[in-house]
């Protein structure tokens, strides 16, 4: 039985000896091309859309906008930061109160 | 017109270079990636991207490998990036067939014939051809560049930046897995 296998599986490891190359179907270059002139009327196609007057304009708008979005939300950003600031100012001069407690208290060497 | 004179000429996006560069190169690249991919459309797809690849990227061919091994090395990688394309879209098919009421079946890719197999050789290498399908990239890669394209372990080894040992090494495991998935495809017909 083993041998079997053996001898089915060295047939199959073999079978692709000798191998022929294979081609591509004929008129492989016309094809290339085609496609190559596809994808680049395709980027044209894109190039020309974004230099319209108008696409130009309304990303301008666009860009103004994000920039203004983004002004006026750190703007709130500093507030809620100087507001933090005076809680951490808050709560630091308490606990140095009590450190200086902490050490009236530990007088001892 | 020499290799070096092609390469010049195409640098300077001369059109009749790069009809010539293709044709002598075509069934190389086509053959390699029939070998990894085992579908003719999407070795045609393939091939049709290593040569606009060829063709963007010609001025970064500093010219220190020989191009035919850069043209392989492009051939690899884009095959091996079809099959990851290939697999993410299974994947994204299948949860798709989950939430879908019918349409959930996933058929199996019918059994790969290469047009090159001698006719008495046929059905044994459709199931050589299976077994490779289960094997790492790099050993499916080295043995297709091998058996198929009939390139020396040195050659391999410049196209995969190994060394000839790596080569060798990759080689022998590629053979013991084939023989063990082989085993297993013959022993689910006792």
């Amino acid at each position: 039985m083993q041998e079997k296998f053996r001898k089915k599986i060295e047939d199959t490891l073999h079978s692709i000896d000798g191998i022929e190359k294979a081609s591509p179907s004929p008129f492989f270059f016309t094809r290339l091309e085609a496609r190559m002139n596809r994808e680049k009327n395709t980027w044209e196609k894109i190039a020309s859309f974004v230099a319209r007057p108008v696409v130009a304009l309304a990303s301008i708008c666009l860009v103004i906008m994000i920039n203004a979005a983004v002004v006026f939300s750190s703007s709130d950003a500093k507030d809620a930061t100087a507001f933090q600031n005076n809680e951490i100012a808050t709560v630091d001069e308490y606990s140095q109160v009590s450190v200086i407690f902490y050490e009236y208290e530990n007088t001892k060497p | 017109m020499n290799e070096r004179e092609l390469i010049v000429l195409l640098k300077k996006k001369d059109r009749e270079a790069f009809k010539s560069i293709v044709e002598t190169w075509q069934d190389m690249v086509y053959n390699t990636a029939l070998g990894i991919l085992q579908n003719a459309e999407d070795a045609e797809d393939t091939a049709q991207e290593v040569f606009i690849q060829v063709y963007e990227s010609i001025a970064s061919f500093k010219e220190e490998s020989k191009f035919s091994t850069w043209v392989y090395r492009i051939t690899v990688s884009k095959a091996l990036d079809h099959i990851r394309k290939k697999k993410r879209k299974k994947r994204f098919a299948f949860i798709q067939s989950l939430y879908r009421e019918s349409n959930g079946l996933m058929i199996d890719p019918p059994d790969f014939f290469h047009p090159g197999v001698k006719m008495e050789n046929k059905e044994n290498a459709a199931v050589l051809f299976k077994a490779m399908e289960k094997l790492p990239a790099n050993q499916k890669t080295s043995f297709v560049l091998n058996k198929m394209e009939g390139l020396t372990y040195q050659e391999i080894a410049d196209i995969m930046n190994l060394s000839a040992s790596a080569v060798d090494a990759l080689l022998q495991r590629a053979r013991q897995n084939l023989k063990k998935n082989l085993k297993e495809y013959y022993k689910s017909f006792e």
